[in-house]
C-alpha cells in the first residue's frame, strides 16, 4: 500500500523493547482498573444486593477511577513513543470525538462521586448519576476502540480527504463492534471477579453472605466467559483472513498464546462455576495478560509492511531510563509506606 | 507537514488549547501550593489545638481533592490530548525526547494521588503526626511533579544546549528551568491562598472566617517578592529575539501583558480586602473575583510565554506549524505540496490554483490561524491586496520574527495569496485600465544662434518629485519642486551671468492654483508647524515668481507644483516658462522652458489596497493611507491613525530623519529612506526594477513613468545604478548601524550584487548617491571599469552629486545633461520631447547641450578641444538624440 502519507516517527532514547515491555505491563494494570470501573458500574446498575455491594465495592468506584486514570498515563505514554506517528494521525481524524472524552471523563468522574455520596444526594439522583457516568464511560471505551483500530489501519485514513473536520469514525471497520463488545463483556467479568475478591477481604459481611456473594459473582464470571467465546470468535473472524489465520498456525507464538487463551477461558468457566476464587483470580489475571499479548500480535500483523518498532532510531541515552527506574522503585516503596501507614495508624482519640 | 491537520476554520485549535490549558494550569499550580497550605494549616491547628481550624482543613481537603484530583488530573490529560491533536509534530518531539521525564512525573503523580486519597479518607482517623506526614508527602510529590513538568515546559522556550547536543539533561535543565520553577512555585502558593478563601467564605463562624481570611492573605502576599524577582529573571534567560518579540514587536502581546499587569493589580489589590472584617456577602464577592482573576493572571502569563516562543513550538527546533527550520530550504526547493505528507494536491496548476492555495493554508497556517475565530486570518489580511498578501508571505519570519517563514515555492506562495484574497476574502484584483497619457502640445521657444547673446539653461533638481498627497493622514513628501538655472552670455569665451540678471518664471495655464486641489495648506500647521500662505511653497515660492541667486546658479526652491490641472486632467510634467532680464535695464535677455516633474503616483495601494484618490488616476486614497498607518501602529506601538483621525496628521520625518526635507528626526529612529526601504525590502524577493516600480512612479505602464532619460533608452534599469531592493536597503541600513531597528531589518536581507554583506558601504540617503563616474570613468562612455552596476560606488558627498557637480569653468553637469532620470535625449509619455525643450531650442536636436559638436550654443567660435570634460569633441556619436 501507499505509505507516503504516514508521518515519519521520531527516534527513541533507548531500545524499543523497553517501551514495548513497559507498554504491555502498564496497559495490563490500567485495563484491569478500567474493567473494575466500567464493569463495576454496569454491575452496580443491576445490583440485587445494593447495601452490601455498595459497602464492599461500589462505594470505592471513584477511587478506582482515580487510579484507572492515573494508570492510563504510562501506557498512553509508551504507546505514543512507539506508535505515536500512527496514533496522532488517527486521533486527528476523529479529533472531535476524541477530545470530547476529556469533559465526559471529568463528568463521569464527578458522577461517581455523586453516586457514592449517599448522605448528600437522594437515591434517585445517585442512580441517574451512575447511569450517566456509565454511559460516558461506554462512550470513552468505544472511542478508544475506534482509535485503536484506526491507528493500525492507515489505509482507512484516506477518508480524511473527504472529512478533515475531525468527525471521522471507523464505522467501516469489521472488528469495531465485536472488539468493543469483547472488551465490554471482559470488563464485566473482571469487575465481577474483583467484586468476589473484595467480598473475600471485606470485614463487616457475614461469612454466609460473603460465601454467597463470592459464588454468585464467580458465576457471572463464568457465564460471561462463555459469551466471550461467541463474541471472541466473531471478533477473531472479523479480522482479515490473513490475520486470523496467523493465530491458527500462521505464526507459531501467536497461535500458542491464542490457544493458551482459549484453554484459560475454559479454565475460568470451570473454576467460576466451581466457585473457586483463587483459581479464577489467577486464571483471570493471566487471561488479561495473554489477551494483551494476543492484542499486541494482532496489531503487529495489521501493521505488517507498514511499520516495525524495531526500525525506530535509538539515540542511546539510557541515563534518563535509569533515573526513571530508580524513581519508580522509590515511588513503589513510598506507596507501600503510605498505604501501610494509612492502614496501621489509628487515631486514639476517635 | 508530517501530520494531518484538524480542520477548525471557526475556532482554531489554539483556542481549544488555551481554554483547557488555562483551566488546568491554575488548578495544577493550586495542587502544588495547596498541598503545603493543607499540611501547614493542619499543623498549625494541631499545635494550637484549634479544632475549628482543623475542621476547616478537613472540609477544604475535600474541596481540594474534587478540584485538583478530578478536574486537575483529567484536564492535565486533556492538555496532552489537545496538543497532540492540534500540534502532533511538536507533541511527538516532547514525548520522544522526554519520555522518561513524563514517566517519572507519572510516578510522582500516582504517589500524589494516593497520598491525597489517604489524606482525605483518613482525616481524623490516623494519628495526627502520621496524617501530617502523609500531608507532607503529598506536597513533596506534587512539587516534584511541577519540578518535572517545569523542565519540559521551560525547554520549549529555552532549549539551550539541547539544540546542539540533543542530550536529555541539557534539554531538561535548560536555562529557563530555575526561574520558571521558582516563579511557578511562588504563584502556586498565591493560588493556595486564593482558593483557601473559597472554603473559608462559607464558614458560619465569622471570627474563624476572618481569621482564615487573614491567614490566606499571608499565602498570597509572602511569595510576592520572589514572584516578581523570578519573573524579571525569567525574561533575562529567554533569547533576545524572543524578548524583543514579546515586549516590543508582536502586537498580539500587548493584550496579554496588560492582562497580566491588570490581573496582578487586581489580585494583590483586591486581595487587601481579605485583611479587613467585612460582611460575608462582600467577602464572597471578593473571593469570587480573586478566583476569576487567578485565571486571567495565569492566562496572561501563559500567553506571554507562548508569544515569546513564537514562531516556534520548540524554540529554534520546530515552528508552530510543525515545520522544522532545517527543512525550510528543502521545502522551498521541492515545493511544500510535494513534501507535505497530507497534501491531496501535489503541484499547483492554473486550474487548481485556489484549491492548492487552500491546501497550503490548511497544512501550513491552520495550526495557529482560524479563518474567522481566534487569531483569525481574515482581519489580518483584509487590508492588503493580493500582491500585498504575497508580500506578507515573503516577509514572514523576517521583520516579524514571530511568524515562521513561508515554506514553499514562489508559485505556491502565489497560490496561497490567491486563495486568501480571492476565495477567503472574496475579492477580485482590480485591473488597471491602460493609462493613456494626454499628449500636451509643445511649443519650443525661439533661439537665433547668430543673434541671440544669452543662453538660459534651467532644470528641475530631480528627475521626479513625488508628493504623498493625502496630507489628511500623513506627509513625507510635500508639493515642492525646485528649479535651478544657469545663465550664460554667449561669446568666444562664454560668461556665467549671476548678479546682473533677474530670472522669473511662470507655470503653464491650468496648473496655476494648486491650493484648489491639495490639502497641503490645510494641514501645513499640523505637519510643518506653520501656516503656509495659500499657493505658496515651504520657502515662499508661488507658481509665478522669480528665482534667487545661489552662488553659481539661480534657484526657485520648493514651488508647490501639483500634477492636477484645473480641467481635471493629470499632467505630471507641467511646463514652466523662464525669462531672464537684465537687472539694470529690465530688458528680456532670453526665454526658455522646462518641466517640473511631479507625481502623486504612489504605489502604496499595490499592496496596502485602496483606489486612486484623484479622478481615478492618481493620488493616495484614504483607504490606502489608513491601512498604512494601521500597519505602522501595529508594528511600532504608535497611534498615528487615531492622531490623524483626530485632525493631527504627522510629517513622517518628524521622527524619521531625512536630508531630503532637512529633518533631524529622532536619534534612535531610522532615517526615512532606511526605514521605508529596509522594512519593505523584507517583503520582496527575487525582484529587479519591478520592485522599484511597485512604489515609485517609474512603471513603464503607469501614469508618470518618471525614468525616461537617455539611460532608459540604452537599456539600463533602476537596479543598474541603485542595486536591487535588498542591496539598496542594506546600504541605507548600514548607514544607520547602532539604531535598534537597523539590525532587525537587515538580519534577513541578503545582498544581490555582492556576495558579502559586510562589504556594503554605509550610505546616507540623498547624499551618497550613485556616481556617474562609476561607469563613465573619466567621463568616457563606459570605456573603462564598467562593472555592470554603480551600486556601492557612491559619491563622496553632497557637492559631488550629479546635480551639484560643476566643471572647472563653473558649468554644472546637469545644466547641459538634464535632470537626473531624465537626462537629455529623454522620451516623455506626455509628449515625446517634453523634457528636451532646451536642447531643441538651442541646437535643434534633443541630446546633450553641445552634442554633435554644437559648441556654438554658447561658444561663438568653433571649438576643437575638450573644454568641460574629456570626450566632448571629435568623437563618434551613437546614441545621443531623440528624433
Amino acid at each position: 500500500m501507499d505509505t507516503s502519507f504516514i508521518p515519519t516517527p521520531d527516534g527513541l532514547p533507548v531500545s524499543w523493547q523497553w517501551f514495548q515491555v513497559l507498554l504491555l505491563f502498564t496497559f495490563a494494570l490500567h485495563i484491569i482498573l478500567v474493567n473494575l470501573v466500567l464493569g463495576g458500574s454496569i454491575l452496580a446498575l443491576f445490583s440485587k444486593n445494593k447495601a452490601n455491594d455498595f459497602y464492599v465495592f461500589n462505594g470505592n468506584i471513584p477511587i478506582m477511577v482515580a487510579l484507572a486514570i492515573n494508570l492510563g498515563v504510562p501506557p498512553l505514554l509508551f504507546l505514543q513513543v512507539i506508535y505515536g506517528h500512527l496514533f496522532y494521525s488517527s486521533s486527528v481524524l476523529m479529533a472531535v470525538y476524541w477530545i470530547i472524552i476529556i469533559p465526559l471523563l471529568i463528568l463521569a468522574y464527578y458522577g461517581t462521586y455523586i453516586y457514592v455520596k449517599n448522605n448528600s444526594f437522594s437515591v434517585r439522583w445517585r442512580k441517574i448519576s451512575l447511569v450517566i457516568s456509565t454511559l460516558f464511560l461506554l462512550y470513552i471505551a468505544f472511542m478508544f476502540v475506534n482509535n485503536s483500530t484506526l491507528a493500525q489501519k492507515p489505509a482507512d485514513w484516506l477518508g480524511y480527504f473527504d472529512n478533515s473536520n475531525g468527525t471521522m469514525l471507523h464505522w467501516n471497520e469489521p472488528t469495531l463492534w465485536p472488539r468493543f463488545l469483547h472488551f465490554l463483556f471482559a470488563s464485566v467479568a473482571i469487575a465481577a471477579l474483583g467484586k468476589a475478591l473484595f467480598y473475600k477481604y471485606s470485614n463487616k459481611i457475614s461469612p454466609e453472605d460473603k460465601e454467597l456473594q463470592i459464588k454468585s459473582n464467580l458465576k457471572i464470571v463464568a457465564f460471561i466467559t462463555m459469551v466471550q467465546f461467541i463474541i471472541g470468535t466473531w471478533f477473531w473472524l472479523s479480522m482479515p483472513e490473513v490475520i486470523w489465520k496467523m493465530f491458527m498456525g500462521g505464526q507459531m507464538a501467536a497461535t500458542i498464546f491464542m490457544t493458551v487463551g482459549l484453554i484459560g477461558a475454559l479454565g475460568i468457566i470451570y473454576s467460576g462455576l466451581k466457585g473457586n476464587l483463587n483459581l479464577t483470580l489467577i486464571l483471570g489475571v493471566l487471561q488479561v495478560m495473554i489477551m494483551i499479548i494476543v492484542r499486541q500480535y494482532s496489531r503487529a500483523f495489521y501493521l505488517d509492511g507498514i511499520f516495525r518498532p524495531s526500525d525506530l532510531q535509538n539515540s542511546h541515552q539510557p541515563s534518563s531510563l535509569i533515573v526513571f527506574l530508580i524513581v519508580f522503585l522509590v515511588g513503589l516503596a513510598t506507596l507501600y509506606y503510605m498505604i501501610r501507614l494509612s492502614a496501621t495508624s489509628k487515631n486514639n482519640q476517635s | 507537514m508530517n501530520y494531518p491537520i484538524w480542520h477548525l476554520p471557526a475556532s482554531g485549535g489554539g483556542l481549544l488549547i488555551a481554554i483547557i490549558a488555562i483551566l488546568h494550569v491554575v488548578i495544577s499550580h493550586l495542587a502544588v501550593g495547596g498541598g503545603l497550605f493543607l499540611v501547614l494549616t493542619e499543623r498549625k491547628a494541631l499545635k494550637t489545638n484549634d479544632q475549628a481550624l482543623l475542621n476547616y482543613v478537613q472540609s477544604h481537603t475535600w474541596f481540594f481533592l474534587l478540584l485538583t484530583m478530578v478536574f486537575g488530573g483529567v484536564s492535565g490529560v486533556g492538555i496532552w490530548f489537545i496538543i497532540a491533536l492540534v500540534g502532533p509534530g511538536g507533541t511527538s518531539v516532547l514525548i520522544h525526547n522526554f519520555v522518561f521525564a513524563w514517566a517519572i512525573e507519572w510516578v510522582f503523580f500516582i504517589a500524589e494521588i494516593v497520598a491525597l486519597l489517604i489524606y482525605h479518607y483518613r482525616f481524623g482517623k490516623m494519628k495526627s503526626e502520621d496524617h501530617v506526614k502523609i500531608g507532607w508527602l503529598y506536597f513533596i510529590f506534587a512539587w516534584l511533579s511541577l519540578f518535572v513538568i517545569n523542565g519540559i515546559l521551560a525547554f520549549m522556550l529555552t532549549p539551550g544546549k539541547w539544540i546542539e547536543t540533543g542530550n536529555f539533561w541539557n534539554g531538561f535543565f535548560n536555562p529557563g528551568f530555575i526561574p520558571s520553577l521558582l516563579f511557578r512555585t511562588s504563584i502556586a502558593f498565591v493560588f493556595a491562598g486564593v482558593f483557601g478563601l473559597i472554603t473559608a467564605v462559607f464558614l458560619k463562624d465569622s471570627e474563624l472566617r476572618n481569621r482564615i481570611f487573614r491567614y490566606c492573605a499571608k499565602w498570597m502576599y509572602y511569595p510576592l517578592l520572589v514572584l516578581f524577582i523570578t519573573g524579571i529573571y525569567y525574561t533575562k534567560v529567554i533569547a533576545p529575539e524572543a524578548f524583543e518579540n514579546l515586549f516590543h514587536f508582536n502586537p498580539e502581546s500587548k493584550f496579554f501583558i496588560n492582562a497580566l499587569i491588570l490581573s496582578s493589580f487586581g489580585l494583590f489589590g483586591l486581595g487587601l480586602f481579605t485583611l479587613f472584617r467585612l460582611p460575608s456577602s462582600i467577602q464572597k464577592l471578593v473571593t469570587f473575583f480573586l478566583v476569576i482573576i487567578s485565571f486571567t493572571w495565569m492566562g496572561g502569563f501563559e500567553y506571554m510565554r507562548e508569544i515569546a516562543r513564537k514562531p516556534y513550538v520548540i524554540y529554534e527546533t520546530m515552528y508552530s506549524n510543525g515545520i522544522s527550520p532545517a527543512d525550510v530550504e528543502i521545502i522551498n526547493e521541492n515545493g511544500f505540496l510535494k513534501v507535505a505528507k497530507w497534501a491531496e494536491i501535489d503541484e499547483v496548476t492554473e486550474e487548481n490554483q485556489l484549491e492548492a492555495g487552500r491546501e497550503i493554508f490548511r497544512l501550513q497556517c491552520m495550526s495557529c490561524h482560524s479563518i474567522s475565530g481566534r487569531n483569525a486570518i481574515k482581519p489580518l489580511i483584509n487590508n492588503f491586496t493580493k500582491r500585498g498578501i504575497e508580500a506578507q508571505l515573503t516577509g514572514m519570519g523576517k521583520v516579524n520574527t514571530y511568524m515562521p517563514p513561508f515554506a514553499g515555492t514562489e508559485i505556491e506562495k502565489k497560490a496561497l495569496a490567491a486563495y486568501l484574497y480571492e476565495d477567503l476574502l472574496g475579492k477580485e484584483t482590480m485591473v488597471n485600465p491602460d493609462y493613456l497619457a494626454e499628449q500636451y502640445p509643445l511649443e519650443v521657444p525661439a533661439f537665433n544662434s547668430a543673434d541671440d547673446d544669452y543662453v538660459l539653461l534651467v532644470w528641475n533638481d530631480l528627475g521626479m518629485h513625488c508628493i504623498s498627497d493625502n496630507e489628511k493622514y500623513f506627509t513625507f513628501l510635500p508639493p515642492a519642486n525646485t528649479f535651478n538655472a544657469q545663465l550664460f552670455k554667449r561669446g568666444d569665451k562664454p560668461e556665467l551671468v549671476t548678479n546682473d540678471a533677474i530670472i522669473t518664471y511662470e507655470i503653464e495655464s491650468g496648473n496655476e492654483n494648486p491650493e484648489e486641489r491639495s490639502m497641503f495648506w490645510k494641514y501645513s500647521k499640523a505637519t510643518f508647524g506653520v501656516d503656509i500662505p495659500l499657493g505658496k511653497g515651504l520657502k515662499g515660492k508661488s507658481m509665478n515668481d522669480s528665482m534667487d541667486l545661489h552662488g553659481n546658479h539661480f534657484a526657485a526652491e520648493l514651488i508647490p507644483v501639483l500634477p492636477y490641472r484645473s480641467d481635471q486632467k493629470f499632467n505630471p510634467y507641467p511646463m514652466f516658462t523662464f525669462k531672464a532680464f537684465d537687472k539694470s535695464t529690465g530688458r528680456l535677455l532670453v526665454e526658455t522652458k522646462a518641466v517640473a516633474p511631479v507625481s502623486t503616483e504612489m504605489g502604496c495601494r499595490n499592496c496596502h489596497g485602496g483606489g486612486w484618490a484623484w479622478n481615478n488616476i492618481s493620488g493616495v486614497a484614504d483607504e490606502t493611507a489608513e491601512n498604512i498607518l494601521a500597519a505602522h501602529d501595529k508594528y511600532n506601538n504608535t497611534t498615528l491613525l487615531a492622531d490623524a483621525k483626530a485632525g493631527n496628521p504627522k510629517l513622517c520625518q518628524s521622527c524619521h530623519a531625512d536630508p531630503a526635507v532637512g529633518a533631524p528626526g529622532k536619534p534612535d529612529v531610522l532615517n526615512f529612506s532606511a526605514a521605508v526601504h529596509g522594512f519593505h525590502a523584507n517583503y520582496m524577493s527575487d525582484m529587479y526594477e519591478e520592485a522599484c516600480n511597485l512604489c515609485h512612479p517609474s512603471h513603464p505602464e503607469g501614469n508618470t513613468t518618471c525614468y525616461r532619460g537617455r539611460h532608459y533608452n540604452s537599456g539600463l534599469t533602476c537596479t543598474d545604478c541603485h542595486g536591487r531592493i535588498e542591496d539598496h536597503a542594506l546600504g541605507l541600513l548600514a548607514g544607520q548601524t547602532g539604531k535598534p531597528s537597523a539590525d532587525r531589518l537587515s538580519a534577513s536581507l541578503e545582498p544581490k550584487w555582492l556576495s558579502d554583506k559586510s562589504t556594503i558601504i554605509p550610505r546616507t540617503p540623498w547624499i551618497h548617491e550613485p556616481d556617474c563616474k562609476s561607469c563613465h570613468t573619466n567621463f568616457n562612455m563606459m570605456e573603462d571599469g564598467f562593472s555592470g552596476s554603480a551600486f556601492n560606488l557612491w559619491v563622496e558627498g553632497f557637492s559631488e552629486l550629479y546635480r551639484n557637480r560643476t566643471d572647472e569653468q563653473g558649468v554644472m553637469c546637469i545644466s547641459c545633461h538634464g535632470s537626473t532620470h531624465a537626462v537629455y535625449g529623454a522620451e516623455n509619455k506626455y509628449g515625446k520631447q517634453r523634457d528636451n525643450m532646451q536642447p531643441l531650442q538651442y541646437q535643434g536636436m534633443a541630446g546633450t547641450i553641445g552634442t554633435h559638436d554644437n559648441c556654438q550654443v554658447c561658444h561663438k567660435k568653433k571649438m576643437n578641444t575638450n573644454g568641460h570634460h574629456r570626450n566632448q569633441v571629435l568623437r563618434e556619436y551613437d546614441v545621443a538624440i531623440v528624433e
